[in-house]
């Protein structure tokens, strides 16, 4: 099995494809065994007394910010099977659909960004040396952010923001309503683009598949409740978060 | 690329039914090829441009060959000759559009020994796909026909997707103006594909120009009788007048009624990766009679939406021209 696809041109020069989608299979089995082995752990392990929902609501994400995660969730599964069906043999026209996702994911990343740094606290998401503690610690509790969440966001960042790049470079080379293709790309670029787009794809899928497991955890539950009707309860924060570090409004 | 003379060596399977052609086919899945009259075969293996370890030849298949009566309309096995359909007096008595078809396809050598299967199944002619480059329909990333200095005189002007190749089929507009129906067998299962969704365009799938997929074997060609009898009309215009692709064929079949259009199909040939069927013509030709001045009012509908590349602007027009001679014929 090859890391990447290469092809041998008429000219005998070995030409750069992209990623190989052999990896595909490779990524889901690993992600799925994880998934089942993290499942048996929890399965062993006592489960704590899960904290009310019930009492007080308190303020942990504004509609805005819900409907920001939720656009950019859809985007993100439309350009995953838009993406990655064909290549394993399921035809249809996609590619449309596949660029009008892109663009609405990098307009949702773009506000995203200028709301976090102009309107939100872009220091309720940055790694302190506190933060590395407390997988370890479970008397250290995070602020309105978790260290899982946080490795999660950042690792997501960085994966969106390639897949966006490349995939703005390679909307540039197609056809599209407002311009011609142009061929204006070389095929050793062309091809670091494609080895970059299905890279961090790969890598996409993985942290999709995961970032849902947990969603879907009864412990980590309230928080996919919070990020649908925006709220925790007093309980939950008291139980997972530290007042001092994270002290929400009350939601009105 | 060097130029060989003689073919590779290859490993040669020769089975006497489908299922047993089919389950080879799998068992080889992208090292194997599968073989009829070879015409559009042995120019990929003697140019080296694919490789496959193996064929499955379906010249020993009984049934899949020869042409049966089925109700008014037809029933071609895909390993029928290009001759034979051209020749055959029922294919000339109702579907005289694809016995035309037939006999406009390359040359007599080659329509003696070219299948009708083979050649709708044809890969593309683009010949920088088929010199062996790393192009979008070879699994690449660029097209090289689609380029400032791309020779794209014969490609695409219609419904392009990164690749610009044509469908090269003469049959293939033919019989998709025709409503048939390509029966696939793939082991023991056997599926039934309108014409229509038999040729697949890029954006539904690059690499492949029909539907057929590994362990596949196109068995025969249904023509319904709805369309026996009709008016026909099939032009095809090449560089020469044998031994050469289309730059644009029409196949056209008309109905009348009481001097008037019933129901008509148009299918424009190597304007776009798949035939092409005019719809807009053919819905505003209905009710009309054949005629000069309906020629003149709905020509111009034949081409709207076409994207001309550098060299292949003369097409457009060709097409609207090709709509007036099968409207006033």
């Amino acid at each position: 099995m090859n890391l990447v696809e290469v092809k041998e041109d008429v000219w005998g020069r070995e030409v750069l494809l992209g990623v190989s989608w052999d990896l595909l299979w490779v990524v889901l089995t690993l992600t799925a065994a994880a998934i089942v082995i993290h499942l048996l752990i929890m399965a062993f392990l006592n489960k704590p007394e899960r904290p009310s929902a019930s009492g007080t609501h308190l303020t942990r994400h504004a509609g805005v910010d819900r409907g920001f995660h939720w656009i950019m969730a859809v985007s993100v599964f439309v350009l995953l099977f838009t993406g990655v069906l064909p290549i394993i043999g399921v035809d249809f026209d996609w590619l449309t659909i596949h660029w009008v996702a892109g663009l609405i994911l990098t307009a949702a990343v773009l506000f995203h960004t200028i709301r976090a740094i102009f309107w939100q606290s872009p220091k309720e998401m940055w790694v302190s040396p506190k933060d590395f503690q407390e997988p370890f610690d479970e008397a250290v509790k995070p602020g309105k952010y978790s260290f899982l969440q946080k490795g999660m966001h950042h690792a997501m960042t960085l994966l969106v923001l390639v897949v966006i790049g490349t995939g703005l470079a390679l909307f540039w080379v197609m056809d599209t309503p407002w311009w011609s293709r142009s061929n204006g790309m070389d095929e050793a670029t062309l091809g670091w683009m494609f080895m970059l787009h299905g890279a961090s794809t790969l890598g996409l899928i993985v942290l999709t598949a995961l970032h849902v497991y947990f969603a879907l955890r009864p412990e980590k539950r309230f928080y996919t409740r919070s990020m649908i009707s925006g709220w925790i309860s007093e309980d939950e924060h008291r139980a997972n978060h530290d007042p001092g570090r994270w002290s929400p409004d009350q939601s009105g | 690329m060097a130029a060989h003379d003689v073919m590779p060596d290859i490993e040669l399977f020769q089975p006497v039914t489908v299922e047993e052609a089919s389950a080879i086919a799998s068992r080889l899945g992208d090292k194997g090829w599968v073989l009829a009259g070879g015409q559009d075969t042995y120019g990929w293996l003697k140019d080296r441009a694919k490789s496959p370890q193996a064929m499955v030849d379906l010249a020993a298949i009984d049934g899949i060959n020869g042409i049966e009566d089925r109700s008014g309309g037809l029933r071609i096995g895909a390993m029928t000759t290009l001759r034979e359909v051209s020749r055959n007096p029922l294919v000339r008595e109702r579907f005289a559009l694809l016995a035309e078809a037939a006999g406009k396809v390359a040359s007599p050598q080659i329509r003696n020994q070219g299948t009708l299967g083979g050649n709708l199944a044809q890969d593309a002619r683009c010949w920088y796909y088929r010199r062996g480059l790393s192009c979008y329909r070879a699994g690449g990333n660029i097209c090289y026909a689609d380029s400032p200095e791309g020779m794209n005189r014969e490609h695409a002007i219609l419904d392009a997707s990164r690749c610009v190749a044509v469908s090269p089929s003469d049959t293939g507009t033919a019989l998709v103006a025709l409503d048939a129906t390509m029966v696939i067998q793939n082991g023991a299962r056997t599926r039934r594909v309108p014409a229509t969704e038999f040729f697949v365009g890029p954006a539904v799938n690059i690499t492949h120009m029909t539907a057929l997929r590994e362990g596949d074997i196109l068995t025969a060609i249904e023509l319904p009788a709805d369309w026996a009898g009709a008016q026909f009309y099939f032009e095809k215009i090449a560089d020469r007048d044998v031994w050469d692709f289309a730059l644009v064929s029409i196949a056209a079949a008309f109905k009348a009624s009481g001097g008037s259009i019933s129901d008509a199909r148009l299918v424009c040939g190597a304007v776009s990766c798949v035939p092409y069927r005019l719809q807009a013509v053919e819905r505003a030709i209905i009710g009309k009679p054949r005629s000069e001045e309906t020629a003149a009012a709905v020509a111009g509908l034949a081409s709207q939406g076409a994207r001309p590349l550098n060299y292949n602007h003369f097409k457009a027009p060709l097409m609207e021209n090709l709509v007036k001679r099968a409207l006033r014929a």
